[in-house]
Order: structure tokens, then C-alpha cells, then sequence
């Protein structure tokens, strides 16, 4: 039945899509055609005609720049602590939640709630939780006998404090999409398994956690793009700081280009951040098709 | 086909028009008229600075009818500063900028050195300059230019508690006044006597506001003890930010955090509430206390000046007006900043929106309608306001200086303090030397 399409279709076809590919020209691949270009310019904010093609230097400049290097660790460090506990949360949620029990929707709106709500306002909620003094989880830990921690003025603890904040607002839209596979799953399956004397444990280990691999990866991939974007926590939190010890690659762009108003300079940023999430991405998808 | 080819070349159009729409509204309407000029400021017309401005305006244009006429657009700031900037950096690049903008003080050097804005000194000539401020001609000057006008100022004070300076047994004779202020030892001394009798921090410093309010706020310190942050010209910073007089000056910072004194964690308006007897602040925390904390009874301190100098100094900087390089009005724009920075305007911004004056003739005039704090910070503005730097680099030094500031903080972890001031004085430095390339 299926007709190969003639040019006329084509071009109907592309005549409808336009509107979006001219949008997404003009938003989208001409900007990081520029970001490409001014990498290799001098170009500063208030002089914009004055630019000039200069080479490598900026990628000379940002090997040297401690700032730049400190933001990629700290990058890094986030990516890396945010996924297992992230996941880890959002899978013990949607196991709760997973049951028929009662109060399952009072825990399916808390669990979920931190995700409707602006990264902006979550962050300036937490920094009111954390405060040193009066906040309520210090003195919480004080009321058992624990010592008040600093938290976000401690350039030992602030990046973990950030992950926590961030794994808790994330974890609830990761707990759906695990739900969703979770339910996926045929009854039978377990009551199988049930009959031939498998424990809750070895049904979770042997049934769910198999099963539940393709939404897995899924949730994988999304939160560790996602997850190399940090900018906002950090920068209503601690402000890159202390110490630098939550400037992240993104919040340097934005520091660089806007601040500093050196936007060749964080062009070239930009285009090492670019390439690396784009090698990640390719080496997740071969990983991926190994797989399968 | 060629229907077909015609639908797509429509629908393109079409797509097209639709996004041009997006954007319109941005065409140039350009007035013929030599005498009308537009004017972008960086707050709201609903605040009290956007009602006290529009009355500068309505002034303005009564007293030019028929010769000049000004127009203002309110821009308002976003939290982060985003909002103004944002759109005055997009007019740089498209051409688009009004003939007169407002601009902060630290800008200066850089809108200057990129030649946004024209330098003002040939239409000022009639405008009674020994009259205002040296802090306001500082931070508008570069290059031995003044290119800035700065149309209100600030400045910055100790806070104190009257009833807990009280009960902690501290008498008037103790306090320090503009004539004889307090030295660091007897600061240190008073807060010691605060900090026992309190069992707490004696005074928010805002040490931890990690931001431009330290580089505001903590500069002083380093000029009283003879140091500077970069030279006068604004070209080297090595040599001064890691100086032993800059460096002495820090390590007083420092010994501040680490005798308890002030903390880098410190308790949510501390001094507002009554949990800390002194707080260090600038001119806007009055208007705080006075509408929301009614309670306090408080007073304002000058600065603690250096043992060895005994100089006080003070820190200012606010927003200014600056004529474009791309106006063709140059006089009607030039007419407009003499205008808003006149006595008379001044005195309309100050009690406006409870903000410093810019002139001596100013100050004169409304010393005895403001409060007994305003008086005092407008008095220490007069006697030693300082300026921050003029560097075109100022974003990089500020965060620099403010990154210096943190680390020292951090004492534990930075107990060289002549070693935090050479890394950051190098990361100044080539900031400088990158910018002026």
C-alpha cells in the first residue's frame, strides 16, 4: 500500500514544516554556528564591531585559568553523585508507591511536588532550611545530639549539599517514568515467581530491576544531560561559592559571557562544553547498542 | 508544480512574517526634532526613585518648553541585574541606543574605554563642579575624563544598638564620632566587650553576602591603611592588591572572623531583630528599619579607621547618567544630565528615595529634614568618600577582590594571607592586562 513519495509530497511536506525548521534555524543552528565562530574572536560585549579573529588564544587562556579547570571538576563531581542518588530516590519512591495502599496519593503528590515547582523558588526554600543558625534541619540535628553543619558555607560540603537539594526536586518525575515501567511489568510474572518461593528481594532483584532496564537507561541518559546543565541551584544558593567550590561549566559561561563581558571568551567555553556532552551522548548510544 | 512551489514560497513567507512580527515594534522612529531626547533608567516608574525621577523630567521639560523635551523609558532591573543591561548591551550590538542612559558606578571605565559613552567635561563647564562630591567626580572620571554623572550617592556605616551597647556597659564617651573616629584596636576592643557579654557575634559584616557588597563595603579598610586595590591610572594591580599595607589591612578582616567577632554564617537580619548589636550597611538599611523595624533603637558609626593612618574613608558609588557617543543631541543630552544633577534635583532624588545627596549645596540644604543616621552618613560621604576603582576590567578585579575577601574569611584554610592577596592580585592583573589589549 505504501506509495514512495513524489518530489510534490516533499515539498508539502517541507512547505509545512517551515515554520519550525526556519524557528529552529534561527534559534537554534545559527546561534551555535556564531558560539562557534566568536570562539576563535576576541569579541567583547561593548565593542561588538571591534572583534577580531584571533586564533587559539582563548583555548590558551582557559588551560591556564584555575577557575575554568575548578568548574569542570566541580561538573563532574555533580554528575557523578547526582545519578546514583537521584535514581536511588526516585526508585525507592516509585516502590512505595508501586503497591495498592492506602495514602499512596497523599505520597504520590509529595513525592511528585518538588518538580512542579521553579528550581528558583526551591533554592531560596532550601537556603532557608539549611541557614546555620536558625534553619530547620540545624536545629533539628542539634535537637538529637548531632553537631550543626555549615552546609552551604563549607567549600567541603556545598556541592553535596547542592546534589542533595537537586536529587530531591529531580527525583519525582524519574519516580513516574520508573512507576510506568514498574506497571508495565505482568502480575503473573511475580505471582509465578511467588509460587516457585522467591523472596520480595530476589523478586525485585530477578523480575523488576530486569525488566525495568530499558527505562533505566532512559532515565540515565536524560538525568546526566541534564545534570552537566547545572547553573541555577548553585548560583541562588552559594553563588558559585565558597571558594569556588560550586562554579559549575555553565554558571562560568554565564559569568564569563555576561559578567565579565567577555563573549569570545565564553564562546569558547561553550565549545568545549558542547563537544564533551556531545562525545558523552555518542558514547552512551554505542554503549547502548551494544547492549541491545 | 509550480502551484505547489508557489504554496511552499508562501507558507515561508508566511513563517517568516510571523517571527518579523515577533521582533517588530524595534523600527527606529527617529524624531526630527534636535531638542528631543530619550533617556533609558534602570528602575520602575512605580518606585520611589522612578516618581522622584519623573518629577526631574517634568521640571526639565517645563523649563525647556519649546527647546528641548525628554523622554524617559523605564527599564527596571532584574534580581540578578539582568533586565537593563541585558537590553542596553543589545543596543550596543544592533545600534540601537537611546541618547542618554544610566549606568553604575563601576561601568565607567568600561563603557568609556569601549567609547559607548561621550565625555562630558566640555558641557559642565557651568556647572558649579567644586559644588559636588569628589566620590561622584571620581567614579565618573576615567582617563582624566569625566564621562558619568552620577545622580545620587551612597555610603556605608556602623550600625549600632543603643539599648545593648548600653547593657553590655559600653558609655558615650566610648563611641567613636566623625571627628575622632574609632581605630581598628578600639573597634576590636568594643566588640570583644559585645561578643563576651553577648555570647555571639558583635556585628554582621555581611562577609558572606559573596558579592559586589564586599568589594563596596571592605575597600575602605584597605585605603585607610594606605593600600590599594589597582593604581590610580588603573593598570597594574600586582605591587598594590598584594602590598603589606593591603595585606595588614586584610589580616584586621580576618582576625575579625576569627575572634568570633563577625561570622560568615550569620543569623537572617540579625541586627534588626535584636539578636546582634551592630551591623555594617549602607544607606538603604534606614529606610528598612525605619518602615519595618520600628522597635530598634539605633544609631550610625563612622568607619573604624587603620592604627597607623588614623584616615577615615568611606565607601560610595551609585547609578549615573552618561551622554552616548551615538546621540546627534549632544546639547539637549548634555542640558538634561546638568538638569537632573543640579541642587535642586538632587534635593528631589534624596528625600525621594532616601538616598545621599550629590552636593555639597545639597547636603546644606536638607540636613535638617533627615534623620539623625542619614545626616551622619552624608556628613562621613562629604569628609571621605572613596570610589571604587576605575578599571575597565572591573568585573573580573571585583570578583577578585571580593574572592580575597571569602578566602581570608575561610581562616582555617587560608592562614597566609600575604599568599590569598599575590593569587588574587595576579588574577586581577590579568584581567587588566587582557582587557586593555
Amino acid at each position: 500500500m505504501f506509495k514512495k513519495p513524489t518530489l510534490k509530497d516533499n515539498i508539502i511536506g517541507y512547505g509545512f514544516l517551515s515554520p519550525a525548521l526556519i524557528l529552529l534555524a534561527i534559534f537554534l543552528v545559527i546561534p551555535v554556528g556564531m558560539v562557534f565562530y566568536y570562539a576563535f574572536t576576541d569579541y567583547y560585549l561593548l565593542t561588538p564591531d571591534a572583534r577580531q579573529f584571533i586564533g587559539l588564544e582563548n583555548f590558551q587562556r582557559l588551560i591556564k585559568d584555575p577557575i575554568f579547570i575548578k568548574s569542570i571538576w566541580n561538573t563532574a563531581k555533580f554528575v557523578v553523585w547526582i545519578i546514583p542518588v537521584q535514581l536511588g530516590a526516585a526508585l525507592g519512591m516509585a516502590l512505595i508507591i508501586n503497591k495498592q495502599r492506602k495514602g499512596n496519593i497523599f505520597f504520590k503528590v509529595a513525592f511528585f511536588a518538588p518538580v512542579v515547582m521553579s528550581l528558583v523558588v526551591i533554592s531560596i526554600l532550601w537556603l532557608y532550611l539549611l541557614n546555620p543558625n536558625e534553619g530547620l534541619i540545624n536545629t533539628l540535628l542539634t535537637k538529637i545530639g548531632l553537631p550543626s553543619q555549615p552546609f552551604l558555607t563549607s567549600p567541603k560540603q556545598a556541592m553535596y549539599t547542592i546534589v542533595f537539594v537537586s536529587a530531591w526536586q529531580g527525583a519525582g518525575y524519574q519516580m513516574l517514568l520508573f512507576l510506568g515501567g514498574m506497571q508495565n511489568i505482568p502480575n503473573d510474572v511475580y505471582e509465578a515467581a511467588e509460587i516457585d518461593g522467591f523472596s520480595k528481594f530476589q523478586q525485585f532483584r530477578y523480575i523488576t530491576m530486569p525488566l525495568l532496564k530499558p527505562t533505566t537507561i532512559f532515565v540515565v541518559l536524560t538525568t546526566l544531560i541534564s545534570a552537566f546543565k547545572l547553573i541555577i541551584q548553585p548560583m541562588v544558593m552559594a553563588q558559585g561559592g565558597p571558594m569556588n567550590s560550586t562554579m559549575t561549566m555553565v554558571y562560568y559561561i554565564y559569568q564569563t559571557g555576561f559578567t565579565d563581558r567577555m563573549v569570545g571568551y565564553s564562546s569558547s567555553i561553550a565549545l568545549i562544553f558542547t563537544t564533551m556532552i556531545g562525545l558523552i551522548t555518542l558514547a552512551q548510544r554505542k554503549l547502548i547498542k551494544e547492549d541491545n | 508544480m509550480k502551484r505547489k512551489l508557489l504554496g511552499f514560497a508562501a507558507l515561508s513567507i508566511l513563517s517568516v512574517g510571523l517571527l518579523a512580527g515577533c521582533g517588530g515594534g524595534n523600527s527606529k522612529k527617529e524624531s526630527s526634532d534636535p531638542g528631543d531626547i530619550k533617556i533609558w533608567v534602570q528602575f520602575s516608574d512605580e518606585t520611589p526613585e522612578g516618581v522622584a525621577w519623573q518629577e526631574i523630567v517634568d521640571g526639565f521639560n517645563k523649563e525647556n518648553e519649546g527647546k528641548y523635551k525628554a523622554v524617559t523609558e523605564y527599564i527596571p532591573r532584574s534580581g540578578s541585574g539582568g533586565g537593563y543591561e541585558d537590553k542596553v548591551n543589545a543596543a550596543i550590538t544592533t545600534n540601537g541606543l537611546p541618547d542618554v542612559i544610566t549606568l553604575d558606578g563601576p561601568n565607567t571605565a568600561a563603557y568609556a574605554h569601549s567609547g559607548v559613552i561621550a565625555p562630558l567635561d566640555d558641557y559642565l563647564k557651568d556647572a558649579d563642579m567644586d559644588d559636588v562630591l569628589d566620590s561622584i567626580i571620581q567614579q565618573g572620571t576615567y582617563d582624566g575624563k569625566m564621562y558619568a554623572f552620577g545622580f545620587s550617592e551612597s555610603n556605608v556605616g556602623v550600625y549600632y544598638n543603643k539599648e545593648m551597647f548600653k547593657e553590655a556597659g559600653i558609655t558615650e564617651e566610648q563611641l567613636p564620632t566623625l571627628d575622632n573616629p574609632w581605630t581598628w584596636s578600639d573597634f576590636s576592643k568594643i566588640s570583644e566587650i559585645l561578643t563576651k557579654h553577648f555570647e555571639g557575634p558583635a556585628i554582621d559584616m555581611q562577609i558572606a553576602s559573596n558579592d559586589e557588597m564586599l568589594t563596596y563595603a571592605y575597600t575602605p579598610f584597605i585605603w585607610s591603611n594606605g593600600g590599594d586595590v589597582v593604581n590610580e591610572e588603573g593598570t597594574k594591580a600586582t605591587d598594590y592588591f598584594n602590598d603589606s599595607k593591603t595585606v595588614e589591612a586584610l589580616e584586621f578582616v580576618q582576625s575579625l572572623v576569627k575572634n568570633g567577632y563577625t561570622t560568615i554564617s550569620p543569623i537572617e537580619k540579625g541586627f534588626e531583630t535584636g539578636k546582634y548589636p551592630m551591623l555594617l550597611s549602607g544607606s538603604w538599611t534606614i529606610f528598612d528599619l525605619e518602615e519595618n523595624y520600628k522597635d530598634i533603637d539605633y544609631g550610625i558609626l563612622p568607619y573604624p579607621v587603620s592604627d597607623t593612618t588614623k584616615e577615615l574613608v568611606s565607601p560610595t558609588g551609585s547609578w549615573q547618567l552618561a551622554m552616548t557617543t551615538k546621540t546627534e543631541k549632544k546639547d539637549a543630552s548634555a542640558a538634561f544630565i546638568k538638569y537632573a544633577t543640579s541642587t535642586e534635583s538632587s534635593r528631589i532624588m534624596s528625600l525621594g528615595n532616601s538616598v545621599l545627596p550629590i552636593r555639597n549645596s545639597t547636603i546644606e540644604l536638607i540636613k535638617d529634614e533627615v534623620s539623625e543616621g542619614m545626616r551622619t552618613l552624608m556628613e562621613q560621604n562629604q569628609r571621605s568618600g572613596h570610589a571604587r576603582p576605575v578599571v575597565v576590567a572591573y568585573p573580573q578585579v571585583s570578583r577578585a577582590f571580593q574572592q580575597a575577601i571569602q578566602d581570608i574569611s575561610y581562616f582555617e584554610e587560608n592562614k597566609d594571607v600575604q599568599k590569598v592577596a599575590d593569587t588574587r592580585a595576579e588574577e586581577m592583573q590579568q584581567a587588566i592586562d587582557n582587557s586593555l589589549k
